[in-house]
């Protein structure tokens, strides 16, 4: 049985259509990433999936009993108010010390388990944040923007980890992602999202569908610089593993 | 041997100082302070209502408290946060000036305008005390049940909403306390400086914290040495008692500040 199933999700505020018409299916085990220009009610359809948002209509069918880890967008820690990354973690439910280190450990932050949330950079909060989306071990870890607030290259890393996290517990994952490259390699279906589903599907095939072309395809072409996203890692001396700087990869933002 | 008038302004001050940490810390770190002083200010209409009205000074100034804050938190939706500084200052600052034109039409002869701006601690009557004993141990209760979610809306309302807390009730039921808060303390401290208590002792905590109860609990240190250090300096020197006290803060958070920088040369 799939972990979630959405049928015909119609969501307004006022007047104005957020979402409509809305099916998919999230299974067990996959990465499924949302992609989508701002304002293209990616954050609402999460919220909807989840069961924060319940003013909808149509319907989402839940898995019984499923567990569901959430990191949501822009979750800043308030820099007013003295905290360690241990409090963090278990500041709505109590967790024991073990679960708590080995979450940490997961993300690669253990380290930091006596230190102010606010001394850490972007990313060592974000991978704090994830820990904490992992700690009751969630069937279903939804990741709203992970990468909030990371440079590029901790972006890389943090797909790695998150697809890292999956392949290591089996929980399936819903991300929101502005960016299809750096994440394609690492995602079993793409949700294209413009208020209804231009496509999804493989990332392969969601990179030519003509509306994504439509949504993403200029933006990516104006940017003359960015000819080739990094697809792979270069070690010290600059060389690297696994590079094809060919015609077909440059070209890959269509 | 200790007069029983002073033992009578030291227990309610102490009361307020126990009940001014946590309150203090949670309007700190929610950005509030500058609500408080708002509301400190605009209770002086309280007062002259409430004595038109022959009602108790303190019931006044909860109810037009109440009224602001329901203003305040509608126009925002939930969230005094937000509100710009400037409708804040004329909340302020008209509050003020309207309790003070209808204090002296009310001609109320037997009432000090000094006490109101500054307190009068040492003026602590038996049915004040009772008063001020009520609301703390009201305003402690809700701290001690809603604490875990009042630190959790404070560190983020995202993370706290997505984890199933009722951040707009929890919100609803601090603003209240702070009206509570403020009505009680506006005897013992005076409507001008009610923000202090609650932000100095506050941000001298701060210095030395490393956790949310941490701060808090050396908030009510500071506190409660603003307050015997305070009265005491009143005691020796004839000082109105209430900017005696916040001076005394203000000596405390000069002198945490001071430690710290010592620490930091010294390792």
């Amino acid at each position: 049985m799939p972990l979630v199933t959405t049928k015909n999700i119609h969501y307004k505020i006022g007047d104005r259509h957020i979402l409509r018409d809305i099916n998919f299916v999230l299974e067990s085990g996959q990465i499924t990433t949302v992609i989508g220009p701002n304002g293209a009610g990616k954050s609402s359809l999460v919220n909807i999936v989840i069961g924060l948002n319940t003013q909808f209509e149509g319907q989402v069918e839940r898995m019984p009993g499923l567990t569901i880890g959430y990191l949501p967008q822009n979750s800043k820690i308030n820099p007013l108010m003295p905290i360690t990354v241990k409090r963090l973690m278990s500041l709505t439910r109590k967790v024991s010390d073990q679960q708590l280190l080995q979450a940490l450990e997961k993300t690669g932050v253990a380290s930091l388990l006596n230190q102010q949330v606010k001394s850490l950079s972007g990313g060592e909060t974000q991978r704090v944040m994830l820990a904490r989306a992992i700690l009751g071990k969630p069937d279903l870890l939804v990741l709203d923007e992970p990468t909030a607030g990371v440079d590029v290259t901790g972006e890389i890393e943090m797909y790695e980890l998150i697809a890292q996290i999956r392949d290591g517990s089996g929980c399936a994952i819903l991300m929101v992602s502005h960016d299809l490259h750096l994440v394609m390699s690492k995602t079993d279906q793409v949700l294209c999202l413009n208020q209804h589903l231009c496509c999804s599907g493989k990332p392969e095939s969601v990179s030519k569908h003509p509306e994504y072309l439509a949504l993403f395809g200029d933006k990516t072409e104006s940017i003359a610089v960015y000819t080739h996203h990094h697809d792979h890692v270069h070690s010290l001396d600059g060389g690297c593993e696994g590079c094809v700087h060919n015609a077909e990869n440059t070209d890959h933002a269509g | 041997m200790l007069d029983d008038f002073l033992i009578r302004s030291l227990l309610a001050g102490a009361l307020m100082v126990l009940v001014a940490a946590p309150m203090g810390c949670l309007m700190v770190w929610q950005r509030l302070a500058f609500l408080a002083d708002t509301l400190g200010h605009a209770s002086v209409l309280g007062v002259a209502l409430g004595l038109m009205m022959s009602l108790h000074p303190m019931v006044g100034v909860l109810i037009v408290i109440l009224v602001i804050m329901l203003i305040v938190s509608q126009s925002m939706g939930g969230k005094p946060v937000a509100m710009s500084e400037s409708v804040l200052a004329i909340i302020s600052h008209t509050g003020l000036a309207a309790g003070i034109l209808l204090l002296s039409l009310t001609g109320a002869a037997n009432i000090s305008l000094e006490a109101i701006l500054f307190g009068d601690l040492l003026a602590t009557s038996m049915s004040d005390l009772g008063f001020i004993a009520l609301t703390v141990f009201i305003l402690l209760f809700l701290l001690w049940q809603h604490w875990t979610s009042f630190v959790a809306v404070s560190v983020s309302p995202e993370i706290a909403q997505a984890e199933g807390i009722p951040v707009q009730k929890v919100q609803f039921i601090l603003y209240l306390m702070i009206a509570l808060l403020i009505a009680v303390m506006m005897k013992v401290m005076g409507v001008l400086l009610i923000g202090a208590m609650l932000v100095i002792p506050v941000n001298a905590a701060r210095v030395f914290s490393r956790g949310p109860e941490q701060m808090m609990v050396i908030s009510l240190f500071f506190g409660l040495m603003s307050l015997l250090s305070g009265m005491f300096m009143s005691w020796q020197y004839d000082l109105q008692t209430g900017p005696a006290i916040v001076v005394m803060a203000a000596v405390w958070l000069l002198l945490s500040l001071f430690i710290k920088k010592l620490n930091k040369t010294l390792t």
